[in-house]
């Protein structure tokens, strides 16, 4: 099966493991993720406020792109749009929402996008933890090679992928997409209170200690509960819970070092596809000599 | 479009002249009496010297041309742009590495882009100014070059940028760093250097130069072309 | 734009024999047939077309009456008019011309132990705006595993009717790859295989495939590169500045030059212990009435001021008609399409759509059939505005090589007819030869140096390098070539050059050569830019018949 697939900014510099360990289970799962042929950035640096037209263009031409796409043939009566990155899943899905309810909205991103191809609102914007579930996770399970055995993991979801509700992939309150995958891989699941806390956000440019903070608490609070890895889907949620534990083991004298990986990382290990597809020595606190003491590598 | 006309008024900097329907921007405005020292390069659409604004009467929409691809059209308001205040960033190509980071670094106000597509718009070339825009934003040195190799600095899209961005500024960086980091070396170019630095075929050169007209001339009759 | 509708039935014919002409050759002429044609269809052959210079070290030579008339006019400053101990800028090598040779120079030369300061270079346009910028097909340089410099050699001498300087020739050939490498160093695209191989192409004359590429914009490329590096090394620069006079000092070697704001219209003193002329050819004399290929300030200054201090200039009677200049729409009359268009195909044709001439005939040869076609057999077609020509058959490109080639290898040629509602896939359009280079120049040696003390040369201001006749690709070539060794080795001559006193003794030595020749005129010259004021942007009546 082909999708069109929005990588976004971040999954091309800084979070290559995410998109190359994703990418690779999502074949090994006979899923095609077609990358649009043209993309920009999907408008999360803007603000979505509430009035305003303008913020709205970058997603929607992202969507238009989809569109786009099945109009040139590459993709045949397939609108559905798969995303990895948890602010532009929320942004993409957020203004694709906004804009098919709101008609007058929709005509005012015309006018101003005028000579452009108009949004049909054909495009369903998807995770592709959402596309995971919906294919069944016994089938996820059968196609694991090496199961992570012995491993916990505690699954951190943040706040994009959750909230607002009725834009999120799960129940904001107790969300078990990530739960499911990580035991259909073999993994024992660890729950912990804080899996969707805010990780800090931007605050990580101007204000560290806030995330560190932050870091702080989420970590040692999986670290308590038994974890020994955590798995997320967002670059962001990563950089503030991987680069940030630098600043937290400076500021909070204890404090443990956890190994922060994408899920898409340790499923592309449950299915055997190798260390390379897996990126693993581009992660900030290196999980290699943790596998490793559980034989995954 | 109403019938052919053979004159049409255009308004130069707002003063209204009739000329001859066929011409260009650039040579209406000789045909009025302007002699160019700004805003005239190649005439080609080659070189970007004569970037030009236009409103139609009666149209709200703000086009860009260059003056001399674009022919004139009744009512034509014209403000030529012989200058874009833009800024270049200088650097050292031989000390800059093609990382995702480097355009950013540079040019971080790219990060301003709100995807407005307006530069795409006023390009005389059609280029996909936003595309390579963002694709400079996530650092893919390779999509800018080729989607902003026709680019002719011109300076339209600087101009109308609402985020202040000089795109072909941007461009021109990623494009050297995609020549000099990214393309392959070309294994035939470094052989015949490494061939003439040995002194290959200096003799040869030289008896060439010491033949005579007619020599030569049957050496040059008698070569074997292969294309 | 397109096409009105006595041009459409035309071109139905044209489209009606298409299929009949595919894979057909028109034979190439006999050595006899191209002499015929070029006697008396070609414009340098043309009586009447030329006169002997009548002052000066060339006095005797041949050459166009337009060229001869800007060597027999008066300077156009008098020594009265300048103060030269008034030195607005004192360097060590000024460069003038902002095209690939004068680029190439100013880099050099601050590259050769001259302080970035201490170079300026001095451009009447934008830096960048020349011919250079504007170049489409390529650039030579035998690289390729089956040719060597030696047979580069050959086509060059062949080319250019064995009159060039073999010993320029030699430079040109074997510093060619090093150009190339150059180049990528400095990051210039070149069209390129996946393998990393560079795509070369043939060109009218060369016996192997040597032509690089950058797309169809590959003077573009080139400039801007290295356009962006002098930006980078902030190297001294006056645009929209021409030099209208020399100066020398009391030696007789060249000192500077005196400077004119374009647009303030005031004269600067430039003292300079060397200084390079890198000021491009004369296209824009629209010799004998041709339109021509060449950008706004290609009138022809650095031979002027050249010949105003004495230096001696060679083959200035041959001018290089370029075969197929677009003859239709009239915006676009005289511009360039490009040869790669007939290396991939597509062929010259009458109104009949019937063939006419090998498509790659030496250019000279080219140009004098379509003239012949067009003028001698009545078998051209007459524009709106009283252009003639011939048409070339550009949708044969896409039905020999497969759809898409035209849009991927000729973007610019495609974009350029678009603008005018000209779709070059599918029709075919009309072209006539126009006024594309200047062969000669100003002599220089090895060493880029002319014949007076002081003066450098290079790039199409020059003389030497192409004999008779240039091919195509050797013209980027030469600029880059002879562009270094100028920035080079005046950087080496100011290093041990002490100036004597400034002066314009030259020029009144020039005004009593006038004199004693009996040459009366109003004319002065350098033109610095032409003149198309009023009914003159009207398209150039072509005076050959």
């Amino acid at each position: 099966m082909r999708f069109a697939y929005y990588p976004g900014c971040t999954l091309k510099t800084t979070a290559r493991n995410y998109e190359d360990s994703a990418l690779a289970s999502a074949r090994a799962l006979g899923m095609e993720l077609l990358e649009l042929p043209r993309w920009n950035c999907c408008g999360t640096v803007h603000a979505l406020a509430k009035d305003d037209v303008m913020h709205y263009l970058a997603p929607i031409r992202v969507l238009v792109r989809v569109e786009d796409m099945n109009r040139e043939g590459i993709l045949e009566g397939n609108y559905r749009l798969v995303t990895l990155c948890a602010m532009c899943y929320n942004t993409l899905k957020r203004a694709n929402g906004v804009v098919k309810e709101d008609p007058d909205r929709m005509r005012k991103l015309h006018d101003i996008m005028e000579r452009e191809q108009p949004y049909e609102g054909k495009v369903e914007v998807l995770h592709l933890l959402e596309l995971l579930r919906e294919m069944g996770f016994e089938k996820v399970a059968e196609r694991v090679e090496r199961p992570l055995t012995g491993l916990r993991v505690a699954p951190y979801y943040g706040c994009l992928l959750l909230r607002p509700r009725g834009f999120g992939i799960d129940n904001p309150d107790s969300p078990r997409v990530m739960e499911d995958l990580i035991r259909a891989l073999g993994g024992e699941v660890v729950e912990f209170p804080y899996r969707a806390r805010c990780c800090g956000s931007y605050h990580t440019v101007e204000r560290k200690d806030i995330v560190a903070e932050a870091a702080y608490k989420i970590l040692s609070q999986a670290r308590e509960m038994g974890a020994e890895i955590v798995a997320l889907a967002c670059p962001l949620c990563s950089f503030n819970l991987s680069e940030r534990q630098d600043e937290v083991e400076r500021e909070f004298p204890g404090f443990r070092k956890i190994p922060v990986v994408y899920f898409t990382q340790l499923m592309a290990l449950a299915f055997g596809l190798g260390e390379d597809v897996c990126g693993l020595d581009q992660n900030h606190v290196d999980p290699r000599p943790l596998l490793r003491s559980k034989s995954l590598i | 479009m109403g019938e052919e006309r053979s004159t049409v008024t255009i308004y130069v900097m707002g003063k209204a002249y009739e000329v001859p329907a066929s011409l260009t921007i650039m040579k209406a405005m000789e045909y009025i009496g302007y002699r160019f020292v700004r805003g005239a390069g190649c005439r080609a659409g080659f070189c970007g010297a004569c970037a030009t604004l236009y409103r139609k009467k009666g149209s709200y929409k703000l086009e860009a041309a260059l003056a001399c691809q674009k022919v004139v059209e009744d009512g034509m308001y014209i403000a030529t742009i012989p200058f874009a205040p833009a800024e270049k960033r200088t650097y050292d190509i031989n000390k800059l590495r093609p990382t995702p980071n480097v355009l950013l670094e540079y040019y971080p106000e790219i990060a301003r882009c709100l995807s407005c597509n307006t530069c795409t718009k006023a390009c005389p070339q059609d280029l996909q100014v936003m595309d390579y825009v963002q694709a400079a934003i996530r650092g893919d040195i390779e999509e800018v070059a080729r989607l902003s190799f026709d680019c002719l600095s011109c300076g339209l899209c600087a101009m109308r940028c609402p985020a202040e961005i000089v795109p072909y500024n941007v461009a021109q960086l990623a494009r050297r760093l995609y020549a000099k980091y990214l393309a392959k070396t070309s294994e035939h170019l470094m052989r015949r250097l490494k061939e003439i630095e040995e002194g290959k075929f200096d003799e040869e050169l030289k008896r060439l130069k010491g033949l005579s007209r007619e020599e030569l001339k049957e050496l040059y009759d008698k070569r074997e072309i292969r294309v | 734009m397109a096409y009105p509708d006595y041009m459409r039935r035309s071109i139905e014919v044209v489209e009606e024999t298409r299929d009949s002409r595919i894979g057909k050759e028109f034979p190439r002429m006999t050595p006899e047939e191209r002499e015929e044609v070029l006697r008396e269809y070609h414009p340098d052959y043309r009586e009447g077309a030329k006169r002997r210079l009548r002052i000066g070290p060339n006095k005797g030579d041949l050459m166009p009456h337009e060229v001869a008339d800007l060597l027999e006019a008066h300077p156009l400053v008098t020594p009265e008019e300048i103060d030269l101990s008034d030195i607005y800028y004192d360097v060590d090598v000024l460069v003038i011309g902002g095209g690939g040779a004068g680029l190439s120079a100013a880099l050099l030369a601050t590259e050769s132990g001259v302080e970035r300061d201490r170079v300026l270079l001095v451009t009447k346009l934008r830096l960048g705006d020349s011919n250079s910028k504007m170049s489409q097909g390529g650039i030579q340089a035998a690289d390729g595993p089956d040719d060597s410099p030696v047979l580069h050699f050959l086509d060059v001498m062949g080319g250019g009717h064995f009159a060039n300087d073999p010993d320029l020739v030699e430079v040109l050939v074997k510093e060619a790859p090093d150009v190339i490498r150059w180049h990528e160093e400095l990051g210039v695209i070149y069209d390129k295989n996946p393998d990393g191989s560079m795509v070369l192409a043939s060109g009218g004359g060369t016996c192997r495939r040597r032509m690089h590429s950058c797309k169809d914009y590959t003077g573009l490329e080139i400039t801007r590169v290295l356009m962006d590096e002098f930006r980078n090394r902030e190297i001294p620069l006056a645009e929209f500045t021409s030099a209208v006079e020399l100066i020398t000092d009391d030696r007789g070697a060249v000192a500077g030059a005196v400077l004119y704001n374009m647009e303030t219209e005031e004269y600067y003193v430039a003292r300079a212990k060397a200084t390079i002329l890198a000021t491009g050819g004369y296209g824009r004399l629209h010799i004998q009435g041709f339109e021509t290929t060449n950008h706004y300030g290609a009138t022809g200054d650095g031979i002027v001021l050249a010949y105003h201090v004495g230096a001696r200039l060679r083959d200035l009677d041959a001018t290089q008609y370029h075969p197929t200049g677009a003859a239709y729409p009239e915006q676009i009359v005289g511009q360039l399409c490009t040869e790669k268009l007939r290396t991939h195909g597509a062929q010259p044709v009458n109104r009949d759509g019937e063939l006419f001439v090998h498509p790659l005939e030496p250019r000279d040869v080219e140009a004098a059939a379509i003239i012949r076609e067009c003028y001698g057999r009545g078998k051209g077609i007459v524009t709106p505005t009283g252009m003639r020509g011939v048409w070339l058959d550009t949708p044969l490109i896409d039905i020999i090589h497969g759809e898409g080639t035209i849009e991927r290898r000729f973007a610019a040629m495609l974009r350029q007819y678009n603008r005018f509602g000209i779709d070059i896939r599918k029709e075919p359009i009309l072209v006539f030869p126009t006024l594309h280079y200047q062969n000669g120049g100003v002599a220089i040696n090895v060493r880029a140096e002319t014949s007076v003390p002081g003066l450098f040369a290079a790039g199409e201001v020059s003389g030497g390098v192409h004999g008779k006749n240039r091919l195509m690709g050797n013209s980027q070539l030469e600029l880059y070539v002879f562009g270094r060794r100028a920035g080079r080795y005046a950087a080496e001559y100011a290093r041990k050059t002490r100036l004597g006193r400034l002066t314009l003794d030259h020029v009144l030595r020039y005004e009593r050569w006038l004199k004693e020749a009996g040459i009366e005129t109003n004319r002065r010259a350098p033109i610095l830019l032409p003149e198309y004021r009023g009914e003159r942007v009207l398209t150039h009546r072509i005076r050959l018949f």
